[in-house]
Formats: structure tokens, sequence, C-alpha cells
């Protein structure tokens, strides 16, 4: 088994137990601090396929901006009452359970019975044979020439999101438990 | 199974991961009362989607995948924001985050 | 990591290595403030113990070391535990990302009968093709010491200050991200080493097709982005929680904000991680803007003539000139080390509101016109 192997397999298992973690655990702020495990090591795996740009912006935008977001605001919350993290009833419970392993099993079933992936790929699809810094600036190069629409529509979009948070963070009272 | 060993990373081993994150995600949004919790367990079905789209562009050498990354990457941080004012909005106002106190649409 | 057990061993035990230097330099820096801030306030400061109070830090060490270890009692211990350790470990996985002299080029040689390779060592941890977005992302991941440590500890008090810590945090990382941009649009790569490569010797950059040089300034960043210097060095302070921005501290008014309830060992490493955050944004600062492990019009060719001059071998001559160009860096970050004390017991902190409108209303507005201005030029200049 090459490196690259084990450090696959290794990085998959603490996803995996990362993830499992955020649903199972019954304190929120241990599970949000799982989920940054999660990125973390999701980061890690988008390194591993090669695409290092997006596994610095994932640290730093979603591990280190969002979660940071997310944990502050579960430790302004004062949550005494939490008694019971899992929605109530065992039947229904089952039942989710069930259709959720139902569906992972339907995924994985599909991609692994998948035999012709990519037998079909026309040359002329073939644009990610540069890797590091150039895949940076292809990256920057697409955003800005064919992705122009979208890329401004990103902009409008995050001003739209600062400003309705803001209004919506104004409203009055405090956050407190009662 | 159509690749050489169990034991090498191919494509179908990133997809089969992501897939079992995104169901562990959806799990958490259908089993768990705390809305922010639902709101994290969103954020980790979109990481696995991710993921799938980085593992796709490197196996397919089209780099598109990547740019589809960067935009969901952007929506998912702006909505996690919008979510989490609107959570903070809801504890104000009813003292109460668990969500089977919203379940119906009246006040 | 490397193709033979020898160069594996090597590159390991350098990673070993410069986590110590890190965790070493810890101890002289304590000495330096506490030293050089009693001289700033006309006193003497601690010179009972040992030579010039050397030994105090040791004297501290014993004391920390043999303090009883305790939790609060409405605290949360896994958080109150894991809280110091993760604020280590950010500030070591970047500063080991950035190069603090050029690479070692050994030549093959013959040692207990076997031939050992050609080696390039380089004279860092590992090499990141993406070395200053890696960097700042694993900067940005120290917030979580603060948060981990504020709710650990069952305090309010302690929830408040890590609370403001962190908001104060990632403010900042907005500046300093910005503020990079325009060394990345001059230089055209995210790798430090290209960027050092770029700082050597005088200053010299191409407009509008000619080239312009002058040998009365050497050719590094801070000459060609003083804007984003500054802004990239203010935003240094904020990172690391230093004065003239330790609101969240605030040693004289608050006793200690979200390490209040941490003492020992645990509060050991809480100091070893600021002073580590202090040496990566030093360490960054250098490589970006004060031209790396560069002398000043000095390329590193004229210093490998020199020692050919002199008579070394290939593998000597390369070892003299990374040693010649170490000893430049350690100058160059214990300058900025000095800086960052010396600002500290100068300046008065800033309120928190000042401190918000500093980061949001004012560095990014100037960091965005930096990085338009630069583009600009950059356009101009090369049409």
């Amino acid at each position: 088994m090459t490196a690259d192997a084990l450090l696959f397999w290794f990085l998959a298992l603490v996803t995996i137990i990362s993830a499992l973690g955020v649903v199972v655990l019954a304190n929120p702020v241990f599970s949000a601090l799982s989920l940054v495990m999660t990125m973390v090591t999701i980061a890690a795996l988008f390194a591993t396929l090669k695409a290092f740009f997006l596994a610095g912006v994932q640290l730093i935008v979603y591990a280190g901006a969002v979660m940071v977001l997310f944990v502050m605001v579960l430790m302004l919350f004062d949550l005494h009452k939490e008694k019971k993290a899992f929605t109530e009833g065992a039947f229904s419970g089952g039942l989710k359970l069930l259709l959720g392993g139902m569906l992972a099993g339907l995924m994985v079933g599909a991609v692994s019975m998948s035999t012709d992936l990519f037998k079909s790929v026309p040359e002329s699809a073939i644009t990610n044979n540069v890797t590091g810094i150039e895949s940076t600036k292809v990256l920057g190069n697409l955003l800005i020439t064919q992705y122009i629409f979208g890329f401004e529509i990103l902009g409008v979009l995050l001003l739209v999101i600062a400003v309705g948070a803001v209004a919506l963070a104004r409203s009055k009272g405090g956050t407190h438990g009662a | 199974m159509a690749h050489e060993s169990f034991l090498e990373p191919s494509l179908i081993h990133y997809l089969i991961l992501s897939a079992i994150i995104f169901s562990l995600g959806m799990l958490g949004v259908l089993l768990r009362k705390n809305t922010i919790v639902i709101l994290m367990c969103i954020e980790l079905m979109l990481n696995a989607v991710n993921l799938t789209f980085v593992a796709f562009s490197k196996y397919s050498g089209n780099i598109n995948g990547q740019i589809m990354v960067f935009f969901v990457m952007t929506i998912a941080a702006a909505e996690a924001a919008v979510g989490l004012a609107i959570a903070v909005s809801i504890f104000k106002r009813f003292k109460e985050i668990n969500i089977r106190f919203f379940e119906n649409l009246k006040g | 990591m490397g193709t033979d057990a020898l160069e594996i061993a090597i590159n390991c035990i350098k990673l070993v290595l410069i986590f110590l230097m890190m965790v070493q330099a810890v101890p002289i820096l304590v000495w330096v403030e506490r030293r050089g801030s009693a001289f700033i306030q006309n006193r003497l400061g601690p010179n009972r113990v040992g030579p010039l109070g050397l030994l105090q830090l040791l004297a501290d060490a014993v004391k920390f070391l043999t303090k009883e270890e305790f939790v609060p009692g409405k605290g949360i211990p896994l958080l109150y535990y894991l809280a110091p350790v993760v604020a280590l470990i950010p500030g070591a996985v970047a500063f080991c990302a950035i190069p603090l002299s050029t690479p070692l080029a050994i030549e093959a040689f013959e040692l207990f009968g076997q031939k050992w390779g050609p080696y390039t060592i380089l004279f860092q941890g590992y090499e990141i093709g993406v070395g200053i977005v890696f960097v700042l992302g694993i900067s940005s991941l120290a917030t979580y010491s603060i948060l981990m440590a504020g709710w650990g500890s069952g305090n309010k008090y302690s929830l408040l200050g890590a609370l403001r810590a962190s908001a104060q945090i990632i403010s900042y990382e907005l500046a300093l991200g910005l503020s990079i941009v325009g060394v990345l649009l001059l230089n055209g790569s995210f790798n430090f080493t290209e960027i050092i490569r770029a700082q050597e010797g005088p200053l010299m950059f191409q407009f509008l097709g000619h080239t312009i040089s002058t040998s009365l300034v050497p050719n590094w960043g801070i000459f060609y982005q003083p804007i984003g210097a500054l802004i990239f060095f203010t935003a240094c302070f904020a990172e690391s929680n230093r004065l003239p921005f330790d609101l969240a501290e605030g040693e004289a008014e608050l006793v200690a904000g979200f390490h209040v309830e941490y003492g020992g060992f645990k509060m050991l490493l809480f100091f070893i991680g600021e002073y580590g955050h202090m040496m990566v944004g030093s360490a960054m600062f250098i490589a970006l803007f004060l031209g790396g492990y560069n002398i000043p019009w000095i390329t590193p060719q004229m210093v490998q003539e020199h020692f050919v001059g002199h008579g070394f071998g290939p593998s000597g001559v390369s070892v003299m000139t990374a040693l010649t160009f170490f000893v430049s860096f350690m100058i160059k970050l214990a300058l900025l080390l000095w800086i960052f004390i010396w600002v500290r017991w100068t300046l008065p902190r800033f309120r928190y509101d000042q401190l918000m409108d500093l980061g949001w209303k004012t560095m990014l507005p100037w960091a965005l016109a930096n990085t338009i201005i630069t583009a600009i030029v950059l356009q101009i200049a090369h049409s």
C-alpha cells in the first residue's frame, strides 16, 4: 500500500468519524467542533486530489470563518434545556434511519456498479492537466471570462446577504435563555 | 468492480466516501431537534457534494468542477450566515430553538 | 519526503528542529520582553536570577510545571484541556511552511562504504506550492483555541472575552488577506520561495519597456507595496492579540480575558501559542515584504562566488551560503519581534468599537484601494 493510499484511508476514516460526531453528539458545541474537524479533513482530501487552491480556500472560508460563526452563535445561546438531542418517536426515528440507509445503499451501489465511468470523455474537454499554481491561474481566468455572469451575481448575492443579516439581527430582545 | 486494487484510491473510493457523508448529513437533518445542528448538517451535505465535484474534476481532467466548488462554497457560506441570523431571531422571539415548536406555520 | 532513508531521516529531524526552534524562542522572547519593557518604563526588570536575569525564565518554567493541575468546577474538561494544544498547533504548522534560507545542495558522497546520492535539502519544514493560502488558512484555525478556552472555562467573563477576541481575529483576517493581494499580483505566484527569489539584489523593475534600476534601495516588497506592508503589519498585531489590540486579554484591566481560568503548564502553552503566532506573522512579513532571507543589495550568486573564492567544495559553498542567509533571516526576525515588543509598551490600547471600526472601515477599504491601484499600475507598466 503506497503512502497515497494510506493517507486516503486515514483521512476517509477521520472524516467519517467526525461526520458521525456531528450527527450523534448531544452537545451542539461538540457537534460544531466535529464539523470543523470534518472540514479540515475534507480540505486535506482536496489536497490529495491536487486541488490545492480549493483546499486553502476551504480552510480559510469554511473552517476559518463560517464555522467560527456557528460556534460563536451556539456559545451565545444558553441551551440548558437540551435533554434529548434526537426527535421523539421510536417508530419515526427508525423509519428515518431505514430510509437514510437505503439512500446510502442506493448511491454506493450505483457508483460501484458503474463500470464505464469516463471511457468516453472527448479530448476537447480535458482542461485540467495542470496542477498547483497553474490551476489557480486557469481557475481565475475561467472565472473572469467564461463564468463572469455567475461571478458578478455572487457579488450581488453576498451584498444582499450582508444587508439582510444585519437587518434580521437588529430586532429587539436578548439571546439569554428564559 | 472494475478497478485494479481495492486499496488504491480511485474515483469510486472518493464517490463512496462522499455518498456516506451525504447520507450522514441527511440523517442529521431528519433526526436532530436543534435548528442550528440541522443547519450544520446541511453544511455537511454541501461539503460532500464539493468532494464529489473535485473528485470528478480530477479524474476527468475537466477543471470546471473546481469552478462549481467555488460557487457552491460561496453560496453555502452566505446561506449559513442567513440561516444563523434567522435562528438568532427565532431564539430572541421564542426563547426556544427546538424544531418541534415550529411545526405549524402560524405564529 | 525523500528518496532514501537518509533523506527521510534528515527531513524528519528538520521538522522537529524547526518546531523546537519556535518553542525555544519563547523563553528568549519573554526575557527580552521583560527586560526591554522594564527599560522602556525606566526600571530594571528581573536581573537577579543568573547573569542579566537570563535564568529567570528557567525559574518561571519550573514554577509553571510544578503548579497544581485543576479544571474549573463548571467547566468542560475536554475543551479545557484541548484548547492550549490547539493554540500551539497552527503556529507550528504555519512556521514550517516559510523558507528560512537558501536550499542546501549536497553533492554525492561516500560514507560507510555506501554511496549517498546528491540531495537538495530545503531550509524549511516542507514546501507548499500554494504557500500563502496555506499559511493564511492554518492561522485562521487558531480562533478555535480561544473559543474552546472561553467556553470550556465555564465562566461568563471568559466566554465574553473569547467571543470578542474571536470576532476581532476574523475581522482582521480580511485585511490580512487583502493586503497580500498586491504582492500576489506583482509576483504572480503563491509560492514563498519564488516571491523571495524575486526580491534579490537592488531595486529593478520594468516600466513601459524600460528597465528602471537604482542601487539606493534593495529590491524588497516593502518598496513596491508600502500601504500593503503597513496594513499587513498592523493586522498581524490584531491576529496575535498583542497591544494595541489586546482588548480580549486586557492584562491590566480584565486580568486575562479568555485564559483567566488557566494556570500552570496550560498557561505556558497559551504563551507559546501567542508568541508562535507573532513569529509566524513576522516570518510572513519578512518573506513577503522584507526580502525573506536576502541580504540587501547582495544576491545569492555573489555570496556563492565569494565562498568559492575561499576554496570550499560545492557542498561546502552551499552550506556556508545557507548559513549566511539564515543569519540574515534571524537578524530580521529579531528586529521585527523587538518592534512587536516595543509597540506593546508604547501605545495605549484600543477600545473595542474603535478596533472594529479600524478593521472594517479603514483597513479594508485601504487594502482594496491598494489592490486596485496595484492592478492599474501593473497594467500600465506592462502594456
